[in-house]
């Protein structure tokens, strides 16, 4: 059908052009920043390198690390931050770490989940450099893991929640099938029907961490079935948590407390990151030598996470009612996740009287008893 | 099984509204004889632009118009491209979408996670109130409702005004609309424009009515879809207006089944949307080389 | 193709005028880029230093940059191949994808094979599932008259889908705290990689198949034929061209090229199927290859580009607080003015 007009001119020789402009335009450049570069600063400050999978500004997962950084760089003078952003799980992210290496990073915290894989490949071929990743389950001479049990603030959140449902419909707009964000999803429905047995949680997969109109679309859908809580594990919170308060029922936060300001008039509470002293401590730990790696863990005592401040819609008896549980989690007088729990097909997961440990909660693919859905197989 | 259907055709016509801004303006572009597969572009520059001018003005009508002219005017680089330089269509539109996903990325890094009013659904008082279909058609922003409007306009705008027909005949061939003295490239330059001011609509009833929010890269493929679906309505308004109700249905029945505790897979349930438009294509596929204009046909029909 | 092959050294030395107009358009498009950033007050020059080293100011840069061209040239020319009879591929991201999988299939079921048995099956696995998913396309096209465009484009999401569905579900590995991975490939089942750096197998892959194309096209009777189809499908059929076959079967050929694409992703650079293998890496081929005219040497170098742009978006990003896509503007402002400038007069529209 088409016509191909008989002199058709090759852009090859356009785009070596180009390609040769390009070069030439790089070397000469490359000397000017290569000198930039060799001026010595006067006191080695460590210089920390963190790698994002979405934007810092989410009001979630990766806000939540980047005040982390902010934050550490301001209590501790020595240290010298740099960042990436929307950097994807795939090959890119390897390269990342490694240009990052050659800016001088010697303590580097990979955030995403996918970038476990990749990080041990680079922590191999840097001994010198130290990995700190958040959630992994495997570990390396140089890479070490970290995560805190935010479960616990959204069994709490989930006992306001409880109170507070008309319908005794949750709903919970999940990224993934994942451990983490499975974890929370039960821990929110066993808080809540700690208080209202009655309550079922409506969990529906948006299969992405970041795609604001289809969770929007999703937190609808729930709405549309009579959900009066939502709630949410997503990268960005704003969709779900603005959407809630556009059709006027309850939000819990996850991720931040400061996604309060989306939803004045719905916020019930939430479970808010906090890795400020966490990343200080490491940074501390990674200047003196004295790492150690492993897996580290905290709970609610650590201050890593806590409890959101409670909106105007929770009456002062919920406060007090998830306070008072709030003091027994922190006492060790109860552990979320404790025997018995059963699994949405009655299955008895963990036995009376058992605290399951973290690698198990960290594995979890089931869901609690309460749940309406299936966990992918 | 009654409030499943409607909360699914709620929801078709609550999420689709942005697709079928930009399915809108690409049929109107492709009658006039030019693809934009800039789309996705033109719909981030609308959605980045109007949430910038929304924080920064608070004013709706403005940022509605800011929207519109970013949309409008980025689809003038194409055409420029396509119509004047003669440049390949695919390949234009494909750089188009590249910059708007650079230039609203960039521009609207700072407005990342802001806060702004925004545009709110709008329950039209009785009309809502009808069963069944008062929620469906009547519980939504005032974008949504636009869209009521905006398609049979457009409708009648190509196929009964002397406007479109002129834009018809310059999509079905250039010259034999030049020698009956039209002017095409004006035409083509016009039909993009506008094209692109529907996208940008589009965009921005994402960023400021559906989600309140900026991102970048938040419209997520729409304007593919949007492509897609007009190639789908066989470049007829109407038709596409079912198509995009179709597709935001599978996608509102697949959160439906989930949200009920359906034992499928959630990712088999997300494939919905693109089967079962592919199963609809096939049903009809036959006849929808017929009706595209023959000016795509270099684009689109290299092999016949 | 002799025509072309002229016409590039007819551009390349015999008419200066041209050429020093289009370094001067090239360096309007930087100069454009420049004065964005300075007016978003940021610093040009240090942000054109940044992207150019990244890529190309170290050993490390330039073999990343290998990496980062493999699945970009595959892609291309899994589009180029079916754009010769007129065909519009979209659908590599989905090809990439179903290759990852089969292959992915067979690493996980006969991963106890020995390497020199094992790795030739896989690769044939991963051509066969890019192949597969494209000549479903094709064949609809044939015989059902589907616009290939728009297959191959909604049979992406299709693809990205399955690919989350068995790592989230069936061939989640337990081993991983079920976290959404397939279990690691055995040893065997790893494409070798060339020396200490990420350069994988799959580049060579990449260069032949440019190769292969480009003598295919120019010297064999299939290539002959398929430029008649692509220049006048009423004339070929008429001369007796089963245009049905070719359609089905470049459609074939360009899905199995992304196929391998994907099987080298999980193969080399992964070593385990999991989410997010690609990132966009089929609609970054097609760009690459309608921006090349689908001239398999014009893929090359535009895929050098792409990836030089790539690899310095991060690098302005950790040095320079710049957001990466800086770089998307900067490849778009290249683009339109390579378009505009009437070299790449498309046939047809």
């Amino acid at each position: 059908m088409r016509k191909r007009t008989k002199q058709t001119r090759m852009p090859l020789g356009v785009v070596g052009l180009i390609v040769v402009f390009l070069v030439s335009f790089g070397i000469l450049l490359r000397g000017a920043t290569a000198q930039e570069k060799k001026v010595p600063s006067k006191d080695e400050k460590l210089k920390v390198g963190f790698v994002y999978v979405g934007p810092r500004d989410d009001y979630g997962y990766n806000y939540a690390h980047d005040q982390g950084r902010l934050c550490m760089e301001k209590k501790l003078g020595w240290v010298e931050t740099l960042h990436a952003e929307n950097i994807p799980e795939s090959a890119d992210v390897e390269r990342v770490m490694e240009q990052m290496i050659r800016q001088g990073a010697k303590l580097i915290f990979p955030t995403s989940y996918g970038y476990l894989d990749p990080a041990i490949n680079v922590a191999k071929r840097h001994n010198d450099v130290i990995f700190m990743h958040a959630g992994g389950f495997k570990t390396a001479p140089n890479l070490g893991t970290y995560w805190a049990y935010i479960y616990n603030a959204m069994y709490l959140s989930g006992i306001a929640a409880g109170k507070l449902t008309k319908t005794n419909k949750l709903g919970f707009v999940a990224a993934h099938p994942i451990p983490q964000v499975l974890g929370n999803i039960n821990a929110l429905t066993l808080g809540a029907r700690s208080v209202n047995p009655k309550v079922e949680t409506h969990v529906v997969f948006t299969g992405g961490w970041y795609n604001p109109g289809k969770e929007a679309e999703a937190a609808n859908s729930l709405v549309d079935l009579g959900v009066d809580v939502l709630t949410q594990h997503q990268d960005s919170p704003i969709a779900v948590v603005q959407t809630a308060e556009k059709r006027g029922v309850y939000a819990v936060g996850y991720h931040s407390k400061d996604l309060q300001k989306f939803a004045p008039k719905g916020w019930l509470t939430g479970a808010s990151w906090n890795w400020c002293n966490l990343y200080a401590d490491l940074a501390k730990e990674v200047k003196d030598g004295k790492w150690k790696g492993g897996h580290r863990r905290g709970g609610l005592e650590t201050g890593y996470f806590e409890l959101a401040p409670f909106g105007a819609a929770v009456p002062n008896d919920v406060r007090d009612m998830v306070m008072k549980k709030r003091k027994e989690i922190l006492d060790g007088k109860y552990v979320v996740f404790q025997g018995p729990v059963k699994d949405n097909k009655g299955t008895l997961r963990v036995k009376a009287g058992e605290k399951p440990t973290f690698e198990r909660i960290e594995q979890m693919d089931w869901f609690v008893e309460g749940v309406v859905g299936t966990v992918p197989k | 099984m009654f409030l499943f259907l409607q909360g699914v055709l709620t929801g078709a016509v609550r999420s689709e509204t942005s697709v079928l801004y930009a399915t809108l303006g690409e049929t109107l572009g492709e009658r006039a004889g030019i693809t934009n597969l800039g789309m996705e572009g033109c719909m981030l520059m609308g959605a980045c632009l109007g949430f910038v001018t929304m924080a920064h003005t608070d004013n709706l009508a403005l940022s509605m118009m800011a929207a519109a002219l970013a949309g409008g005017l980025s689809s003038l680089i194409h055409a420029f491209l396509v119509v004047t330089r003669r440049a390949n269509q695919l390949a234009s539109g494909l750089a188009l979408m590249f910059f708007g996903l650079g230039v609203t990325g960039f521009i609207g890094r700072p407005y990342v996670g802001m806060k702004i009013r925004g545009l709110n659904e709008l329950p039209i008082p009785y009309l809502s109130e009808i069963p069944f279909v008062g929620p469906i058609l009547f519980t939504h922003d005032v974008l949504t409702y636009l869209t009521y409007l905006l398609t049979p306009l457009l409708w009648v705008f190509l196929f009964y005004t002397r406007w479109g027909l002129a834009v018809r005949a310059v999509g079905e061939n250039r010259t034999v609309a030049y020698a009956s003295g039209l002017r095409p490239s004006l035409i083509q330059y016009l039909a993009v424009f506008f094209g692109g001011m529907l996208a940008g609509l589009g965009g921005a009833h994402l960023s400021i009515a559906y989600t309140h929010m900026w991102v970048e890269g938040m419209t997520a493929g729409r304007g593919f879809i949007a492509v897609a679906l007009v190639i789908f309505s066989m470049w007829h308004p109407l038709r596409g207006m079912l198509g995009t109700l179709l597709f935001g249905g599978a996608i509102a029945f697949q959160l439906q089944l989930q949200a009920r505790g359906s034992r499928i897979s959630p990712y088999i349930l997300d494939m919905t949307p693109y089967l079962l438009t592919l199963a609809v294509l096939l049903l009809w596929g036959r006849t929808r080389k017929h009706a595209m204009p023959e000016g795509l046909k270099a684009v689109f029909e290299g092999v016949d | 193709m002799e025509a072309r092959m002229r016409a590039i050294t007819r551009v390349g030395t015999g008419q200066p005028a041209r050429l020093i107009r289009l370094m001067g358009m090239v360096s309007f498009a930087f100069l454009a880029v420049g004065i964005f950033l300075w007016a978003f007050g940021k610093n040009p020059v240090r942000a054109y230093g940044e992207i150019f080293q990244g890529a190309l100011g170290s050993t490390y840069g330039l073999t990343e940059l290998l990496v980062k061209m493999t699945p970009f040239i595959l892609c291309a020319s899994a589009t180029a191949l079916p754009a010769r009879i007129g065909l519009i591929n979209v659908g590599a991201e989905g090809q990439l994808h179903t290759g990852a999988l089969i292959a992915t299939w067979g690493a996980l079921t006969f991963g106890d094979l020995p390497r020199g048995i094992l790795l030739p099956f896989l690769v044939i696995l991963g051509f066969a599932g890019g192949a597969i998913w494209g000549s479903f396309s094709g064949a609809l096209r044939t015989m059902v008259g589907l616009n290939e465009t728009i297959s191959t484009l909604l049979l992406n999401y299709v693809a990205v889908l399955l690919v989350e569905h068995y790592v989230h579900g069936p061939w989640k590995d337990p081993a991983s705290f079920n976290w959404p991975f397939t279990a690691e490939f055995t040893e065997a089942a790893r494409l070798p990689t060339f020396g200490s750096s990420r350069v994988h197998f799959g580049l060579v892959f990449a260069l032949t198949a440019v190769v292969v194309l480009y003598l295919v096209l120019r010297k064999t009777r299939w290539g002959y034929e398929m430029r008649v189809i692509g220049d006048n499908a009423e004339a070929a059929r008429r001369a007796g061209i089963p245009i049905g076959r070719y359609i089905v079967l470049t459609m074939f050929i360009g899905g199995g090229l992304a196929g391998l694409a994907g099987m080298a992703e999980v193969s080399a650079i992964q070593g385990r199927l999991r989410p997010g293998i690609s990132t966009g890496f089929g609609y970054t081929g097609f760009l690459v290859s309608w921006l090349a005219s689908h001239h398999p040497i014009g893929i090359v170098i535009m895929a050098f580009l792409l990836g030089v742009l790539a690899l310095g978006g991060d690098m302005i990003q950790i040095n320079l607080g710049l957001p990466y896509s800086t770089v998307n503007i900067i490849m778009a402002l290249i683009f339109f003015i390579v378009l505009g400038s009437g070299q790449l007069k498309k046939m047809g529209a």
